[in-house]
C-alpha cells in the first residue's frame, strides 16, 4: 500500500477540511504503513458475528 | 525523625502514626516540600507544586484530628496528581505548551475523592504531553529524571507521578492509563502501579487521551497503599457515564490472606518472547517465588492476543485525533513532534477499521475473560526492557528492532484494549541496576486479589526496602 505525505495532505484538506502543515505529515506515514498490516490481520480473527465493543448496553430502566 | 525518613514512610506506616498522633500532617506535610524544594529543579517531578495551599490544608488536617475527626487512611497523607486531573482553580497543562496556563473551574472526581478522604495535594506533576507517549520524555516541562538512573526515561505518560513516588517526593500519586501509561513509569522507576478495571474509578474531570480505553489508578511504594488510594477513589460516578455502577470493597480486608491455592497462568507464547535476558531472569523468579507461597502455575494460550497491538493502534488513535482536531486545527505547531504526529495519524483510520478494531477488542477480551476463569490472575513482565536511555528512539531485542514505544508498550496495551485490571510491581534489578516490572491480571473488577498476591510477593521481592540511588 502506497501512502505519501501527498495524499494524506488532500484527505485531511479534502475530506475533513483540516489543512496542515505538509512538514508535519512526513512522520506520520512510516507510522500509518507499519499499522495498515497489522490492521488488515485483524481479517485472520472470525468476526463475521461479532458487534463492535461499543455497543450500546441498555441499563435496567432500559435508558442507553 | 529524620526529612529523608519521613518521605520514605509507606502511606499505611505514614497513617498509623497520624492516626496514633506520634506524626502531625504538618510535619510530614512539611518533609515533602522540603524534599520538593530541594530536589524538584532537577528532578522536574511537579510542573506545579502547591505549597501554601498544601500547608493551609495540612494544618485543618490537624485540627480535625485534634478534634477526633479522623477521616482515614489517607486523612493528612501528601498526594501528587498528574497534570491532566483537573484541579480548581489550579492550573492543569495535560504535560503541554498549548494549555500552560488553563486554569479548570471544577476538580476531577478523584480530585474531590482525595480531598476529602483527607489527602494532602503537594502538586500537579508532570506527564508525557496530553498523556500520548510511554515514554515520558517532554520537551515543554523538562523530562522527569529517573531516581535509578539520570539518563534513564523515566516512563509514560505518568513520568512525573513515577519518579516522584521512587524519590520519595510524596506518598502516592494518581496516573492515568490508556496504553500502559500507569505500568510503564511504575515499572521503569521501581515502584507500584495499579490500571484500574475500566469503569472502576470515574474519569470525569480527567483531560481525556481515548474515551473508551482510558483508567485512572494509584502509583505507590508499596501494595498495601495502592489498595488503600484505590478505596478511596473508586466507585460510582453518574457523571461518567463509563463509570460501573459496581460496589467498592474493603481493599485491605484480604492483603494479608496469603496465596495458597490460588492459580496463576503465565501466556508464554506471547508475553515472554523477545525479554530482555535480565526482565526474563527476574520475571522468572518472581513467577518460582509466588509458586513458593503456595500458588500453583500454570501455562495459558491466548492465540488472539497478538493482534491486540493493532486492533489498539485504531481505536487510540480515532479517539485521540477526534478529541484533538479541533486544537490540532489552531495549534498544530505548538504540539510536540511525536504527540502530532501520534495524533495526526488518527486523521487516516478509517471508520470502517476504527470499527474492525471494535470488534476484534470483543473477542480477544472474551479470550482473556476465558483464561480468567481457569486461573485467578495471569503473569508477565510489565516492559520486555528496563528504563532505556532518553535519546534511545529504537531497541533491538533478539534481533528484531522496533520503536521504544512499541517496545514499552507491548505487554500493557493488550489490557487496555481488554479493560481488565492489572498491578504492576518491582520484582528485580537488571545487572546494570534498573528496576524489572511483573504485572498481574486479574478479572475484572476484581483488584482485591491482584493487590493480595503482589502482598504476597511484595514480602520476599528481592527490592523489598531498596531506595533508588539517586533518590
Amino acid at each position: 500500500m502506497s501512502v505519501s505525505p501527498e495524499l494524506l495532505l488532500t484527505v485531511a484538506r479534502e475530506l475533513s477540511g483540516l489543512s496542515l502543515d505538509p512538514a508535519h505529515l512526513e512522520p506520520v506515514v512510516p507510522q500509518l504503513s507499519a499499522q495498515l498490516a497489522g490492521l488488515a490481520a485483524l481479517d485472520e480473527l472470525d468476526l463475521e458475528t461479532v458487534e463492535p465493543a461499543i455497543v450500546l448496553r441498555t441499563d435496567l430502566e432500559g435508558q442507553p | 525523625v529524620s526529612t529523608a525518613e519521613l518521605t520514605r514512610l509507606s502511606i499505611a506506616e505514614a497513617a498509623e502514626r497520624l492516626r496514633r498522633r506520634a506524626l502531625s500532617p504538618v510535619e510530614l506535610t512539611e518533609a515533602y516540600l522540603a524534599r520538593i524544594q530541594a530536589d524538584d529543579p532537577d528532578v522536574r517531578a511537579f510542573i506545579t507544586v502547591l505549597a501554601d495551599a498544601a500547608r493551609a490544608d495540612a494544618k485543618t488536617a490537624e485540627a480535625e484530628m485534634s478534634r477526633g475527626q479522623y477521616r482515614g487512611p489517607l486523612h493528612g497523607i501528601p498526594v501528587g496528581l498528574k497534570d491532566i486531573i483537573q484541579t480548581r482553580g489550579v492550573r492543569t497543562t495535560c504535560g503541554s505548551r498549548i494549555l500552560a496556563t488553563w486554569v479548570p473551574d471544577t476538580d476531577a472526581t478523584v480530585a474531590s475523592r482525595l480531598a476529602r478522604a483527607g489527602a494532602i495535594l503537594l502538586g500537579k506533576l508532570n506527564c508525557h504531553e496530553f498523556a500520548y507517549g510511554p515514554t515520558g520524555v517532554n520537551a515543554h516541562h523538562g523530562t522527569p529524571r529517573n531516581p535509578w538512573g539520570a539518563d534513564r526515561m523515566p516512563g509514560g505518560s505518568s513520568s512525573g507521578s513515577g519518579v516522584a513516588v521512587a524519590a520519595g517526593l510524596c506518598a502516592g500519586a494518581l496516573g492515568t492509563d490508556t496504553g500502559g501509561s500507569v505500568r510503564i513509569p511504575a515499572s521503569l522507576c521501581g515502584i507500584v502501579g495499579l490500571k484500574t478495571t475500566y469503569g472502576r474509578v470515574s474519569r470525569a474531570g480527567v483531560v481525556p487521551l481515548a474515551w473508551s480505553l482510558d483508567t485512572i489508578g494509584p502509583m505507590t511504594r508499596t501494595v498495601a497503599d495502592a489498595g488503600l488510594m484505590l478505596g478511596a477513589i473508586a466507585g460510582p460516578d453518574p457523571a461518567d457515564p463509563g463509570s460501573a455502577g459496581v460496589g467498592v470493597p474493603d481493599y485491605t480486608a484480604d492483603l494479608g490472606a496469603g496465596i495458597r491455592g490460588l492459580r496463576i497462568g503465565l501466556a508464554r507464547s506471547v508475553f515472554f518472547e523477545h525479554l530482555q535476558a535480565d526482565v526474563r531472569v527476574a520475571v522468572e523468579a518472581a513467577a518460582r517465588a509466588l509458586e513458593g507461597l503456595g500458588a500453583a502455575l500454570q501455562e495459558c494460550a491466548l492465540p488472539r492476543m497478538r493482534h491486540a497491538g493493532a486492533a489498539l493502534f485504531a481505536i487510540i488513535s480515532a479517539e485521540a485525533m477526534a478529541y484533538h482536531e479541533p486544537l490540532l486545527a489552531k495549534h498544530a505547531a505548538a504540539y510536540g513532534p511525536d504527540v502530532r504526529s501520534r495524533l495526526l495519524a488518527g486523521q487516516f483510520v478509517l471508520a470502517t477499521q476504527y470499527l474492525k478494531a471494535q470488534r476484534a477488542r470483543r473477542v480477544i477480551a472474551a479470550e482473556v475473560d476465558q483464561a480468567l476463569t481457569a486461573v485467578d490472575a495471569l503473569l508477565l513482565p510489565t516492559t520486555p526492557v528496563p528504563a532505556p536511555r532518553c535519546g534511545d528512539h529504537e531497541v533491538t531485542l533478539d534481533g528484531v528492532t522496533q520503536d521504544v514505544r512499541a517496545w514499552l508498550t507491548r505487554c500493557t496495551r493488550p489490557f487496555n484494549l481488554t479493560g481488565h485490571p492489572v498491578l504492576s510491581l518491582p520484582c528485580g534489578l537488571t545487572r546494570e541496576g534498573l528496576p524489572v516490572g511483573l504485572s498481574l491480571v486479574g478479572r475484572r473488577f476484581d483488584e482485591a486479589t491482584l493487590l493480595r498476591i503482589g502482598q504476597a510477593y511484595e514480602r520476599v521481592s528481592p527490592l523489598r526496602g531498596q531506595v533508588p540511588p539517586l533518590a
